[in-house]
């Protein structure tokens, strides 16, 4: 961890962070774009992870039905990512340390590589995934919940 | 200034007190807010999605209103009392607060889309439950829902950075 102080230090320094870092309306700007991108992440896990589940609408295919959520999770990931790095710039220093940031970021880790690695093909009504839809479903639904719970928390007691 | 001595009020009620001093109190509201919403609008965005004809297109939009809309709802309600709370903490300064006007007013007018669609656009759904891509009145309703909301997260935001620091 030590490592990446003086590239956190140099983040901290830059122009940008520090333009974002003295700026309410920037501040409050990105962490709005973050929360759409959370928002669309959210919505788009709900209506696949429900589906999977046999909760909404059984009888459509999944393929059918989650092919618009699926790229909601993504371009929402890409929204939130983007804007998080932005608001975290003028702050960088904290990433060694804060522990409520690190387990944001563990538990983030954990839905995108289950998103990749598992989750999507389900969502695709692939056949022969690794775990059944339903534990699939609640398993996703259950990260994303944990990412945005963990968010929260980070914006709260920091 | 009848709404301003209210909002003086509220926030000298017990609630409000508790809302403001309280850490734990105020915190929790406002995740349970933020989760509220993610519930309430990441559901209600399939709906106007599929107003729009861009999802679900083979499911009647009906249907994707009575399957989708309770979790909306389940959202709603929670949003809606956290954010009363919040509120009485701070409604006085909340008053003032232009991003916090932006944002009852674009509250305002999502509830006016919703309600035109319900008792004007959604009369004649008969005719078009089940086409992939609604008329221009159903589309246009689900694009003002995305939109207004929108702008009621990012407002919203903005109360959190010009208000609570204070």
């Amino acid at each position: 961890m030590t490592a990446l102080a003086p590239f956190l230090a140099r983040v901290e320094a830059s122009t940008l962070a520090t333009t974002i870092g003295q700026s309410t309306l920037l501040n409050g700007l990105l962490s709005g774009i973050h929360l759409l991108g959370l928002t669309l992440i959210v919505g788009g896990v709900l209506v696949s992870s429900l589906r999977l589940l046999g909760v909404l609408l059984p009888d459509h295919p999944v393929a059918e039905l989650t092919s618009a959520s699926r790229r909601a999770i993504v371009a929402g990931l890409a929204i939130s990512v983007t804007s998080g790095l932005l608001l975290l710039s003028p702050k960088a220093a904290i990433v060694p340390t804060n522990t409520i940031f690190q387990t944001k970021m563990l538990l983030l880790s954990a839905a995108v590589a289950f998103y990749f690695a598992i989750y999507r093909r389900a969502a695709r009504g692939d056949a022969g995934t690794f775990l059944s839809p339903r534990l699939t479903g609640a398993l996703g639904l259950a990260l994303w919940t944990s990412v945005a719970l963990a968010g929260c928390a980070f914006i709260l007691l920091d | 200034m009848f709404l301003m001595n209210l909002c003086v009020w509220l926030e000298a009620t017990p609630v409000g007190v508790w809302v403001r001093e309280s850490l734990w109190g105020f915190s929790g509201l406002v995740a349970v807010h933020i989760l509220g919403l993610t519930l309430s609008v990441g559901m209600v965005v399939w709906f106007d999605l599929r107003l729009l004809g861009v999802s679900m297109r083979r499911v009647p939009v009906s249907t994707v209103y009575r399957r989708i809309m309770p979790w909306a709802f389940g959202g709603f309600a929670s949003m809606f009392v956290t954010g009363s709370l919040l509120l009485t903490g701070f409604a006085a300064s909340a008053y003032g607060n232009p991003y916090f006007r932006i944002k009852m007013a674009a509250l305002l007018l999502a509830g006016v889309n919703a309600l035109v669609y319900h008792t004007v656009t959604e009369r004649q759904i008969a005719q078009w439950d089940r086409l992939p891509r609604p008329p221009s009145p159903a589309r246009l309703a689900g694009l003002m829902s995305i939109v207004l909301w929108a702008i009621v997260i990012m407002a919203g935001r903005m109360v959190a950075y010009t208000l609570y620091s204070h």
